[in-house]
């Protein structure tokens, strides 16, 4: 019932209007919650999606996992593996900045008791 | 109430056109997008038989880009070092509930088992899926199990200063030897023989720096965990 999903192009649709759809989420949250922890959290979201879109677009159904064994050394039908280790990369730059930003919302709050960026205007005059 | 005042609608309506935009321009993206496209991948895991490491994404993560990694784990590194510089205190964990008696010795019970699933994943990883930023991932929420379940329980600082230390520094003294021996940062000196592909010990350094890796980001990751737990109860 289900073989039409297993279609390159309509994998790669969904997982396009899927994560566009993800991404707007987060900008939509970024743009328009006003508590600092959401934005960040909003950030995040926008982040994952991006993940989703590089996998979702080289992962091919016909194609095994790029792990080889030395009977196995054909490579024609494996998964491309510079996307993954690009998102590895991505993954972990992303959980930092995320971390750094929230002990940065924690100690501005624990100083001023405010997490609202409406109100956030100490460098105003 | 005033509706129009509590919807944005201009910033709604102006992400339905730009949403519907970049649809548009990935749909024609995507209709011209050639059959082949995987050139690199595949120039990739040829080259990557040569190295006897069974994970392909194993070899691009710490050998064909393994500078990028050490800048990586440096990011990591200092991600940790500006959390702890903002949110260190001296006062224990202050999570007001006692937690109880089940989770305390099920957190007991279930820290060996993580720690050990977390070392069997980093020390697989040129095996099979995973490797060290997974493993110390693991390891580090192990250790938020044992934080959250035990108000006394704290990270040793001794011991994560002397593991981050003998990781970084070992990391760059494997490159260092690489560059003496066969002329490029993070050569791979050590024996990797394509017969002994998928065994434990094959791929020659590649194994060891993702251990290496696994022991930076399973301390830094626990340092972070511990930092955002505990606070000074003056806010």
């Amino acid at each position: 019932m289900f073989e039409f999903l297993n279609q390159q192009e309509v994998i790669k649709t969904i997982v396009t209007i899927g994560s566009m759809v993800l991404f707007f989420v987060g900008l939509f949250g970024l743009l328009t919650r006003k508590h600092i922890i959401k934005i960040f959290i909003s950030i995040a979201i926008m982040e994952s999606s991006i993940f989703l879109l590089f996998i979702g677009l080289t992962f091919n159904t016909d194609f095994i996992a790029p792990i080889l064994d030395n009977t196995h050394v054909n490579v024609s039908n494996m998964n491309d593996p510079v996307p993954h280790a690009m998102l590895l990369t991505a993954i972990v730059i992303g959980m930092a900045v995320l971390a750094l930003g929230v002990s940065f919302a924690i100690e501005y709050f624990k100083l001023t008791g405010k997490t609202d960026i409406n109100e956030m205007n100490e460098m105003k005059h | 109430m005033n509706l129009k005042r509590d919807l944005p609608t201009s910033t709604l309506s102006g992400f339905a056109l730009s949403g519907l935009l970049i649809l548009t321009l990935l749909n024609i993206l995507l209709q011209n997008m050639p059959d082949n496209i995987q050139t690199a991948g595949n120039e990739l895991l040829k080259l990557n038989a040569n190295e006897g490491v069974a994970n392909a994404v194993t070899t691009v993560v710490v050998y064909f880009r393994g500078f990028d990694t050490l800048g990586e784990i440096a990011v990591l590194f200092i991600a940790s070092l500006g959390l702890g510089l903002m949110l260190h205190s001296n006062t224990r964990c202050d999570i007001k509930a006692e937690s109880n008696f089940m989770l305390q010795t099920a957190s007991k019970l279930l820290f060996p088992i993580i720690l050990l699933f977390g070392i069997y994943v980093m020390i697989y990883g040129h095996l099979s899926p995973g490797g060290g930023f997974q493993g110390g991932v693991i390891i580090a929420s192990g250790v938020l199990l044992l934080l959250i379940s035990h108000k006394e329980f704290e990270v040793p600082h001794s011991v994560i200063v002397a593991l981050e230390t003998f990781a970084g520094v070992s990391y760059v003294l494997i490159g260092l030897i690489g560059l003496l021996v066969l002329d490029t940062f993070l050569g791979n000196f050590l024996p990797h023989d394509i017969s002994q592909m998928g065994m434990l010990i094959s791929g020659g350094i590649i194994p060891i720096i993702y251990i290496i890796v696994g022991i930076k980001v399973g301390s830094e990751m626990s340092m972070i965990v511990q930092n955002l737990i505990k606070r000074s109860d003056d806010v």
